[in-house]
């Protein structure tokens, strides 16, 4: 029990020192602009008295440490400061656009997870046959198509062969939640392939090694049948080890969904960003950096913790 | 056997992949059927044909000379960016893997933390910032991919140090850098040469996605992720413009994993 309290301490410790990193380095990305902040993000055109006048709206007059400190109390707060181009607050924009970003990505996961534990799970049973071969394969190829170019395979072949998809059709999730999922499904397995192959290929050396373990042979010995051997000692034993992996996969995902949005036309936070750095709207550019970094912050933490919590080993190894 | 047979076959398809990417590169560096920026009104939208192997797009550009042109930008950007993450993980991993206590600790943190930004995103905002061209370009996706080549070098760094002839150059009183460049660098090879490939292939698919979304190589320099950006509007009516800027991306990333994995495993082989 106190080695647990003691892991989760640490951890939470870790948690917030990478928290307080992540939001410098992103405080300090827009701090180091070379050459006058307010007079590269007005433009060249702009009057010595306009530029004057934003330096004091972004506080660019006080003290760097102070501002930082300010800065950091705002965005705990919520308060990430107003859009330039937009004339928003920067949190609006982007909670407005959250539904498209999390879903795409949440939907992704699930797939990612649906699919490559059964493929692992059955080519690891007899590696090296026919099946293994062309699966390990087929998640090479998958792996080296850029997701974009991926993206305009797929609503090439859905939309104009099969005459089953709209490339840009939305509907918000308050509208129809089924609509709104559908919308979303082509373009989370866009971004899902890629990462399919990425855990398949870990997952697949996992279960092989675990069934050469031990345990394994002890069960099989027992008179288990393969299917019981595989989903209640082989598949929960890879799924610890997996949680590392899937939480590195989730932040390829939220990066991945940036760029899959904008082939599909998706109001989502990689349109945000886009619009952002197109405007030099660094106020709302900072913001959606600090907003994604903070979430992979957490997952991150939470991924460790939840790993720690199920898997006695890696406790007793951390806290030994 | 039946496995090294596997892994050689790995090599061959791997190579040949990338034989292929390096006869473009080196084609295009010396001569393009038509100039890669010559629009003829004319000739839009022609489809791949004896006169255009790969087709014509909307301007009507030549998509061949447009692709062989493309892939020094693709490998300049791959093996700079490689380059630099190289440099920089190497002496910040050396120096955790060797040193540990706060050193350790102090990287290791450092390293953690920008391993949250999503890459692309850091990317794209050091883009942003200082402007989209080639050299923002390499050294924001060099320093994105640092931290993995840094954490590489700790870990076997950190394998080697228990080992007899590191811990009777420290009892000679060698110097701890050259300890750090001619002691261990050299027999970390086996383990940095997979993170390498790999780090090439990861940092193609990076800067094509930069290219992509308008912030990567600017024109009028030709760059596959910009060909399939301008194809994407007339994909449908011209398939040809995103399936050859494709399938040259493809080769390059495919035949670079296919000759990690072939490095990968005859390493462990070797180790057996």
């Amino acid at each position: 029990m106190g080695n647990e309290v003691r892991t989760v301490f640490s951890k939470i410790c870790e948690f917030v020192l990478t928290a307080l990193l992540v939001s410098f380095f992103t405080f300090a990305a827009f701090s180091i602009i070379p050459g006058d902040t307010a007079r590269v993000m007005l433009g060249p055109d702009a009057s010595e008295a306009q530029v004057q006048q934003l330096r004091t709206e972004l506080g660019l007059d006080r003290p760097l440490a102070e501002r930082y400190g300010t800065w950091l109390r705002d965005a705990f707060r919520g308060d990430l400061g107003n859009s330039l181009s937009f004339g928003t607050p920067v949190s609006e924009l982007i909670s407005s656009r959250l539904a498209v970003t999390l879903g795409m990505s949440f939907i992704a996961l699930i797939i990612v997870i649906l699919v490559s534990f059964p493929m692992a799970a059955f080519c690891s049973r007899n590696p090296g046959n026919i099946t293994d071969k062309t699966l390990s394969t087929a998640g090479h190829i998958l792996f080296a198509i850029p997701p974009f170019a991926l993206s305009m395979m797929l609503i090439l072949i859905f939309s104009k062969v099969f005459h089953i998809f709209t490339a840009g059709r939305y509907t918000a999730p308050g509208d129809n939640f089924g609509a709104y999922v559908v919308s979303l499904l082509l373009p989370s397995l866009c971004i899902a392939l890629p990462k399919i192959a990425m855990t398949f290929k870990f997952l697949r050396a996992s279960m092989i090694e675990y069934s050469h373990s031990d345990f394994v042979r002890t069960a099989k010995s027992h008179g288990l049948t393969d299917l019981r051997i595989m989903l209640r000692h082989i598949i929960p034993n890879s799924a610890v080890s997996s949680i590392t992996v899937i939480s590195l996969v989730l932040s390829d995902i939220l990066g991945g969904s940036l760029i899959v949005e904008q082939v599909f036309n998706l109001p989502g936070l990689g349109r945000l960003l886009l619009a952002a750095i197109s405007r030099r709207d660094f106020p709302l550019l900072s913001g959606i950096v600090l907003y994604l970094a903070i979430i992979t912050v957490i997952l991150y933490f939470l991924a460790d913790i939840f790993a720690a919590v199920i898997d006695p080993r890696i406790r007793d190894r951390r806290a030994a | 056997m039946r496995s090294s047979a596997n892994s050689k076959r790995y090599l061959y398809i791997g190579s040949a992949l990338l034989a292929i990417v390096a006869v473009f590169f080196i084609i295009g560096l010396i001569w393009t059927p038509y100039g890669i920026n010559s629009t003829d009104s004319a000739s839009k939208f022609i489809a791949p044909c004896a006169e255009h192997l790969f087709g014509t797009d909307n301007l009507g550009r030549d998509v061949f000379s447009r692709c062989l042109a493309a892939a020094r930008y693709t490998l300049l950007v791959s093996f700079a960016g490689v380059a630099v993450a190289l440099v920089i993980g190497t002496i910040t991993g050396l120096l955790a893997g060797y040193y540990g206590g706060i050193i350790d600790k102090v990287i290791m943190v450092l390293s953690n933390s920008i391993m949250c930004f999503p890459g692309i995103l850091l990317a794209l905002v050091a883009v942003a910032i200082f402007g989209p061209s080639l050299y923002n370009v390499i050294w924001a996706l060099g320093l994105v991919f640092a931290p993995t080549f840094a954490r590489v070098y700790r870990s076997s760094t950190i394998e080697l140090l228990g080992r007899d002839y590191i811990l009777s150059a420290k009892v000679m009183k060698v110097n701890p850098v050259r300890i750090m460049f001619v002691h261990i660098l050299p027999n970390l090879m086996p383990q940095i040469l997979p993170a390498v490939i790999i780090g090439l292939a990861n940092m193609t698919l990076f800067e094509s996605g930069m290219s992509y979304l308008g912030l990567g190589v600017q024109p009028p320099a030709a760059s596959y992720g910009k060909m399939l950006a301008d194809a994407q509007s007339y994909m449908v009516t011209a398939p040809w413009l995103i399936f050859f800027p494709t399938l040259m991306l493809v080769c390059y990333i495919l035949g670079l994993y296919f000759v990690s994995e072939w490095v990968r495993t005859s390493v462990n082989g070797g180790s057996k």
